[in-house]
C-alpha cells in the first residue's frame, strides 16, 4: 500500500499535549484508537472532517498537523 | 517553541510501537474467515469424497443444514467472546475507517458473487438435478464471502486509504 502524499506530525502532537494517548485523542475526535494509528502510520488517510477534527483539539491549523510531501512524481 | 525541543518530541514520539493494534472488528473479520473456511472445506471436502449431497436433496439439505449450524454457532459464540474481550469504545460504533474498509470488501466479493452467478447461469441447461446446481451456487456465495474477509483483513494489516 503506496503512503499517502502527505506526512503527519500528530505522534509529536501528542507528546506535546502531554503526552496525549491515541485511545484519547480517538475518544475527542470520535475515531478509534487504531485508526489513530493507522493515521500516524500513514496507512489510512482521514477524511477532511476528521482532520480537521485533529487540528482543533491540538488547537493547531491543518498544516500544523498534515504536511503536504512534495516528493518525486 | 524551539526547533530542538521539537526535535526531541518528535523523536521520543516514534519511538513508540510501530505496530497497528487488532481491533475488534478486525478479529471478527479473523473469526468469519477461520469458521468459514473450516465449515466449507469440510462441506465441499465431503462432496468431492463422494457423499451424497453432491446427487440428493435430502443429505445436501441435512448435512448443508449441520454445516451452516455449525458456523453460525462458531461465529455467534466467538463473537460474543470477542465482543466481552473488547473495549467498550470499539464495540460502540464503526467509524469512518471501518466503514472505508467494509465497503471494499464488499466491492471485491460483489465480483465474485457475480462472476460465480454467471457460472450458475451457463452450468444451468447442462444438469438434471438442482442439487449440483445448488451447490454452486454455495461455492460461489462462500468464495464471494472469503474474498470479502480477505480483503477487510489485507485493508486492516496493509492500510486502506478509502
Amino acid at each position: 500500500m503506496a503512503k499517502p502524499p502527505f506526512d503527519n506530525d500528530i505522534r509529536t502532537l501528542r507528546f506535546l499535549a502531554g503526552e496525549m494517548t491515541q485511545a484519547e485523542l480517538g475518544e475527542r475526535v470520535g475515531v478509534t484508537r487504531q485508526t489513530i494509528a493507522a493515521i500516524e502510520q500513514g496507512k489510512y488517510s482521514p477524511s477532511l472532517e476528521v482532520a480537521f477534527r485533529i487540528a482543533r483539539v491540538f488547537g493547531k491549523p491543518l498544516e500544523a498537523v498534515f504536511q503536504w510531501n512534495d516528493g518525486p512524481g | 517553541m524551539s526547533p530542538a525541543i521539537l526535535e526531541s518530541a518528535r523523536q521520543l514520539a516514534d519511538a513508540e510501537p510501530g505496530d497497528l493494534p487488532m481491533n475488534f472488528r478486525e478479529k471478527t473479520a479473523w473469526l468469519n474467515v477461520i469458521a468459514m473456511a473450516a465449515a466449507y472445506s469440510l462441506y465441499f471436502g465431503l462432496l468431492l469424497a463422494g457423499h451424497p449431497a453432491g446427487r440428493e436433496v435430502l443429505p445436501m439439505l441435512w448435512l448443508f443444514g449441520s454445516v451452516a449450524v455449525a458456523h453460525a454457532v462458531t461465529v455467534i459464540v466467538g463473537t460474543i467472546i470477542l465482543s466481552a474481550q473488547a473495549p467498550k469504545s470499539e464495540r460502540a460504533r464503526a467509524d469512518e475507517r471501518d466503514r472505508a474498509i467494509r465497503r471494499r470488501g464488499a466491492a471485491a466479493a460483489y465480483y465474485v458473487l457475480l462472476v460465480g452467478m454467471m457460472v450458475v447461469g451457463v452450468y444451468l441447461p447442462f444438469v438434471e438435478s438442482g442439487v449440483a446446481l445448488a451447490n454452486c451456487g454455495l461455492l460461489a456465495i462462500v468464495l464471494a464471502e472469503l474474498v470479502n474477509s480477505v480483503v477487510v483483513l489485507m485493508s486492516y494489516r496493509r492500510g486502506w486509504h478509502g
